[in-house]
């Protein structure tokens, strides 16, 4: 009977958090459609940034494959 | 002695579990979108209220011509690059019965007056800023457009927008123009 209730209680809670998803429509989109709402804002800073990055850890970056062959990475 | 009022077969979670995918069911078909407006069915009418504050737009005041039904919005990538090649559309096709009407959905309005002042068009929009328009289309993506024939059927939709997108339009509008209505054929 515990276990039972248990179970309830647990289903309960996992629907009350349930009905706390939205699904947001596409005309709704505006705040998402933000720049700087983009998982990368800005591709060219960050390439750039990675580029440092990788530089200075003086290995080809992670997940990666070699670049044009200079080896300069 | 310990007496169950309850039903037994809640005694076994095994039964609760069970019920998980029927909620998850029960969950989607709220949330997915069955009222599609998809080609070859009747547009859905409508009048609304018109962005520059003037006559209301309505799609029924448009029946007999060819229309380009345009959702779009201020703040969506796509639109600043199709507003202009539509209004090259309507240019081109105005004098055979083609027609851009558009239905903004920004939530805020002035926002839409700001985006037409940078970047005029020769057509109108009407204001659509709860949403209740597309949500009747059942839009998937932003910028959705409908070309809806003489007689008021949509002929095809065309979600988002790439410039490339232009010539197979241009293509659709020109062979619907130049076909009669139907009802009006028989």
């Amino acid at each position: 009977m515990r276990r039972t209730t248990a179970w309830i209680c647990v289903l309960a809670c996992a629907l009350a958090f349930a009905s706390g998803c939205a699904e947001v429509k596409p005309w709704e989109r505006e705040t998402l459609a933000r720049r700087d709402m983009a998982w990368d804002p800005d591709p060219l800073a960050s390439q750039f940034r990675s580029h440092i990055h990788w530089s200075k850890e003086g290995s080809l970056p992670g997940g990666e494959a070699g670049g044009g062959g200079c080896g300069c990475n | 002695m310990k007496t169950h009022t309850c039903n037994p077969r809640l005694r076994h979670p095994r039964a609760l579990l069970a019920c998980i995918p029927l909620l998850l069911l029960v969950s989607s078909a709220a949330f997915g979108g069955d009222g599609k407006v998809s080609e070859g069915q009747p547009a859905p009418t409508f009048s609304l209220p018109a962005l520059d504050g003037g006559k209301p737009i309505s799609l029924e005041s448009h029946r007999g011509e060819v229309v380009y039904l345009d959702f779009w919005a201020s703040w969506c990538p796509p639109c600043v690059t199709s507003l202009p090649l539509l209004d090259e559309l309507r240019t081109e096709f105005g004098d055979r019965g083609f027609r851009v009407v558009a239905v903004n959905v920004d939530r805020d309005a002035d926002k839409a007056r700001a985006f037409l002042a940078k970047r005029p068009v020769g057509y109108r929009s009407a204001s659509d800023p709860d949403g209740a328009l597309p949500e009747r289309f059942g839009l998937s993506t932003m910028p959705t457009s409908y070309l809806i024939d003489r007689d008021g059927v949509v002929r095809h939709v065309h979600p988002g927008f790439r410039k490339s997108d232009i010539d197979g339009l241009r293509a659709q509008i020109r062979d619907l123009t130049a076909a009669p209505p139907a009802k009006r054929a028989r």
